[in-house]
């Protein structure tokens, strides 16, 4: 590994004072994926800050009767928060099926959405990748891809984001709060908080340099009731998703009022299947509007030379998903 | 004369070594304590063929403790391949930075050394090296033309395989592939080594001690019996640290060139390029049979790959030479060389590769033959291996499988695959014949006994190893059980390759070559206290006795076991049965393993109890080959692309069925005089084959291509013929 120094902030304003000071310094939370990510060369800071124990580590009811999730919150914490299970199910679920108990143990709120893609092209310094070094190319493209994206890729990047508390927070709608270095909050809503490649693939979200994530705001809980969160993989646990759905339903009257879906393993952000959700709102649910909701949702994908299989498997998945969701009674 | 002890051979005793292990006690190679040491890391290639145009080392000089950088420009001159590649066998030097030649990804190019780890391991990262490349040779199927025998046992053929094929009233031909897979035990290789005048001690993870101090001194062209290596604790092995790897190498280099001690680790990513693996594997099987079920004919034609240098391959068409009565048999095994380090053993090689092709197919050929699997594979049961040519010494497949059913409840297995069901989960059972050789070999050990205080204690010596398997323990149970004396009087010191010589721990033969080494030393002691004192060998007296009537505080005897003439004449081997029952999802491609049930007669039980724990762990494994264990290279750069236990996937504990295991009581005093066989690699041994005839009977797919992945299993077609 590379030298470093080591900046334990004590106090936000220290941290982002730090930050602001270095530019070619990184906010330390877990350090579950950071410090892989340094071990392999791949991140290269000369300076950590240390977050994981400043304050925003609560959850709180917030006034617009959802819940607020500190950034400094540690992910097993959060999923197993009483008002979460009870109210966010389907967060609690997603989070729940990431990683491992010694993971979600150290692992942060804020750092979990700032987890970096596990594309193999990434993390192995002698190949190209224009995430890692912009202008050196896509080794993935004309490489493996099996396990890569179908939606809003282009030829710079394949990769997908890893996270599964992200699918979740983008089926429920939730909103990112990030402190600036000069001090001041801004909001950013879940779905426009991570990026596609475009033209900058390096960049995985639209927070600015030295930004801090220090709150997660869920809006009014719709889906305690009907919820699933189904996630596709090799193994039980430890295992990144191949497709993951986060389905979550409203239901009145026999009538779906509301439907929250996201998709994970299948792009570069988590990918809310807004299609879908405006296809079910009103419908009944039964297992041929789920199917017509499911190919609608997949219509877009595009498919590389090994994922095509992604296709088939993403639409059973969310009639999976959603069935599921509906079956289940709290 | 058994009065005082309850915990000789064949009780389920705790490891006498566990609780040193879960204390932290227990040392492991890269633990010792050495003075005045020095880190060496190894650098890897980043090409997979070519050669170094130049090694800009000034950088990485420049930095702060680094002491060295070692490369094909100043390394030491070390012996060269006598031929073009030679076998990888136990003995085989392990030359590096000998030239400017790469010959696969990963490949160590230059060697840092410096005062701590981390200087080292950044060193590493300033080490420039630019190249002159060639396209490599990493795809089997492009180089199919470049298939060539490695050895005249390689072949074998028993009457005609044509005229066994013309005969059959039913037929298959089918090709099973199988990944290149990992070691990956959970310690990683390390040493740390010094080399004083031309004499080099070292502490090395290593599995069998004495073929690797032969293959150092060779390697550095010195007197064999310069080398010793000190391994009392290894952290599990699974084959990778049977033989000298290159860090080994690397570590003793660097000691002769510093003149201080080094300590060499390999990281988790270079146990994926630089400590060995399981080969890619292509089998074909050709299996005809009378529409009773009688075999006429069955082939076995492996192609694999090799290193660019030396040659290695598993014996995958070894098992139908054995396992099944019929007259017409062929095997070849075929080798291409390409681009990737030089595979080497991993638990059971061939076997359990070779077994989930063969047990697949005859579950395949059962099926046409509208044929229970089970009633299939006893039909064609044989008491004679017909590939050797002698009577097996003895085997109990068929009541394996038949008391295997009874357990497992095998009557309620829907006879039309698809058609259990539960949910949204499709419900199949499979079974499949396992069969590992249960080898014994010359082994000596040296028994030293002692009196104080009038209470006996015993301390028993052997260069064997302990891979965490038990031999600590089952060695323990074999002196406390043959000097009547309690375990807890007995101290087993193993890991040194300068006490008697043993063939070290692989290949299964473990248990029975060092339990029976131990007894005969034991017997040595106990009939040389008698004789001394003119004491009848029948006469029921205590050791203890004994050194009082000899007057003597201690005694010590040494002891050789070996393979009887009867032995010789016969074919030893384990066997077993596997039986799974596999839940799929019948739309996602997910599916889980809900129960497996093995039994085994593997000759006399040392201690169930460790016992137990490597069957599980072989069922693990077995799974492991079945659910994710791959290692994918990229096909652009030849490297792997899996490179840590996140993206290289073994089974969790989830993904791990309820378990019920089975030993059958055996007595084979053919085997060796305790009747003990070997079960280390019996437990891996076609598990695969049996889950993934589960999954066809669950859904009408057969799935030949292993890992059996969730993306495999969406897009498989359901059999022909499968309703």
């Amino acid at each position: 590994m590379r030298p470093f120094t080591y900046t334990g902030a004590k106090t936000t304003a220290e941290a982002l004072k730090a930050a602001n000071a270095n530019s070619n310094s990184h906010y330390l939370g877990g350090g579950t994926n950071l410090l892989d990510l340094m071990k392999e060369d791949v991140e290269r800071p000369n300076e950590l800050i240390e977050v994981a124990n400043l304050e925003h580590k609560q959850v709180i009811r917030n006034e617009k009767g959802g819940l607020t999730l500190g950034g400094m919150l540690n992910n097993s914490e959060t999923a197993n928060h009483r008002d979460v299970r009870t109210w966010y199910p389907l967060l609690s679920m997603a989070m729940l099926s990431a990683a491992t108990a010694q993971i979600r143990n150290m692992a942060t709120n804020g750092g979990n959405l700032l987890q970096r893609t596990r594309c193999p092209y990434f993390f192995e310094v002698s190949m190209p990748c224009n995430k890692r070094e912009p202008g050196s190319g896509c080794g993935a493209l004309t490489g493996m891809n099996a396990l890569h994206a179908i939606f809003g890729w282009n030829d710079k990047c394949i990769a997908v984001h890893p996270s599964d508390m992200a699918v979740a927070l983008a089926a429920i709608g939730a909103t990112i709060e990030a402190r600036q270095t000069d001090g001041s909050s801004r909001m950013i809503e879940i779905a426009e908080f991570h990026r596609l490649p475009g033209d900058t693939p390096e960049k995985d979200t639209n927070l600015e340099a030295g930004e801090l994530i220090t709150a997660i705001h869920l809006p009014r809980p719709d889906f305690s009731t009907h919820y699933y969160y189904l996630k596709i993989r090799e193994r039980a646990s430890y295992a990144f998703a191949i497709i993951s759905v986060a389905a979550g339903l409203q239901v009145t009257d026999g009538k779906i009022i509301k439907a929250g879906l996201a998709m994970g393993g299948v792009a570069h952000k988590p990918w809310k299947l807004t299609s879908a959700e405006n296809y079910l709102s009103g419908k009944t649910p039964n297992q041929a509007n789920f199917e017509a909701a499911a190919r609608l949702a997949m219509k877009e994908a595009k498919p590389l030379e090994d994922n095509k299989y992604k296709v088939k498997m993403g639409e059973k998945a969310i009639i999976r998903a959603l069935t599921q969701a509906y079956q289940r009674k709290a | 004369m058994k009065t005082i002890n309850a915990s000789g051979v064949g009780e389920a005793i705790d490891r006498v070594d566990g609780r040193l292990k879960v204390m932290g006690m227990a040392k492991y190679a890269s633990e010792f304590p050495v003075e005045n040491l020095v880190y060496a890391q190894g650098v890897n290639s980043t090409i997979a063929k070519g050669r170094i145009k130049s090694i800009d080392t000034s950088e990485a000089k420049k930095q702060k403790g680094v002491l060295e950088v070692i490369t094909h420009l100043n390394a030491q001159k070390l012996k060269a391949y006598d031929k073009v590649r030679p076998s990888y066998t136990l003995t085989t030097i392990a030359p590096i930075l000998q030239s400017a030649e790469v010959n696969y990804y990963g490949q160590f190019v230059a060697c840092v050394v410096a005062e701590t780890f981390e200087q080292a391991q950044y060193a590493c990262r300033l080490v420039k090296v630019t190249y002159e490349e060639d396209k490599p040779d990493i795809h089997l199927n492009k180089n199919k033309g470049k298939a060539y025998k490695p050895d005249e046992a390689a072949d074998y053929l028993r009457g005609d395989i044509d005229a066994g094929m013309r005969d059959a009233e039913v037929k298959l031909e089918e090709t099973y592939t199988t990944p290149i897979e990992h070691q990956h035990p959970m310690e990683l290789h390390a040493a740390i080594i010094s080399w004083n005048d031309g004499k080099v001690k070292m502490y090395a993870n290593q599995q069998i001690l004495h073929e690797a101090t032969i293959a150092v001194a060779d390697t550095f062209m010195i007197p064999k019996d310069n080398v010793e290596i000190i391994a009392p604790y290894i952290g599990g092995g699974f084959g990778s640290k049977l033989r000298i790897n290159k860090h080994i190498i690397l570590g003793t280099m660097a000691s002769k060139m510093l003149g201080r001690p080094v300590k060499i680790t390999v990281t988790r990513q270079q146990m994926f390029t630089n400590t060995g693996m399981r080969q890619f594997d292509e089998q074909v099987m050709k299996i005809g049979a009378k529409k009773d079920g009688t075999l006429t004919a069955l082939a076995h034609y492996t192609t694999s790959h090799c290193a660019i240098d030396v040659q290695y391959y598993e014996t995958c068409g070894n098992v139908s030479k054995m396992l099944y009565n019929t007259p017409n048999n062929e095997i070849t095994h075929r080798l291409i060389p390409l681009n990737l380090q030089c595979p080497d053993s991993m638990r059971a090689p061939g076997e359990a590769t070779g077994s989930f092709a063969l047990e697949c197919a005859m579950d395949e050929m059962a099926w046409k033959l509208k044929m229970d699997p089970i009633d299939f594979r006893i039909k064609n049961d044989t008491q004679t291996d017909l590939g050797a040519g002698k009577p097996f010494s003895s085997r109990l497949l068929k009541e394996c499988l038949r008391i295997g059913a009874d357990k497992f409840g095998w009557k309620n297995r829907a006879k039309q695959p698809g058609t259990k069901q539960e949910d949204n989960w499709l419900i199949g059972y499979g079974v499949s014949a396992a069969s590992r050789n249960a080898p014994y070999k010359k082994t000596s050990s040296k028994v030293i006994i002692e009196l104080n205080d009038g209470k006996v204690h015993a301390t028993i010596q052997m260069d064997a190893t302990d891979l965490g398997t038990g031999s600590y323990t089952i060695i323990a149970q074999t002196t406390s059980d043959y000097l009547n004396i309690p375990v807890a009087q007995v101290t087993v010191e193993l890991g040194d390759s300068k006490f008697p010589l043993t063939p070290g721990s692989g290949g299964s033969w473990g248990a029975a070559s060092y339990c029976n080494a131990a007894r005969v030393a034991c017997q040595n002691a106990i009939t040389g206290l008698k004789n001394k004192k003119n004491i009848s060998l029948d006469q029921d007296i205590s050791v203890s006795d004994l050194l009082k009537q000899n007057n003597l505080n201690k005694f010590e005897a040494e002891g050789t076991a070996e393979p009887s003439e009867e032995f010789k004449k016969h074919s030893v081997f384990s066997f077993g049965a596997n039986f799974a029952e596999v839940w799929v999802d019948k739309d996602t491609g997910m599916y889980r393993i809900k129960r497996m049930v093995n039994v085994g007669s593997a000759g006399k039980i040392v201690n169930p109890k460790t016992a137990y724990g490597q069957i599980i762990g072989g069922l693990t494994m077995g799974a492991g080959m079945v659910l994710a264990e791959q290692s994918k290279i990229e096909p652009n750069f030849g490297n792997f692309i899996t490179r840590s236990l996140a993206d290289y996937h073994v089974p969790v504990n989830l993904d791990m069925a309820n378990i019920e295991v089975i030993f059958l009581p055996e007595e084979d005093k053919i085997a060796n005089d305790m009747g003990i066989k070997g079960i280390g690699e019996l437990g891996i041994t076609s598990v695969a084959a049996s889950i993934a005839n589960a999954i066809f009977n669950a859904t009408g797919k057969r799935m030949r291509d292993l890992p059996i992945t969730p993306e495999k299993l969406i897009e498989a077609k359901v059999e022909k013929g499968v309703a």
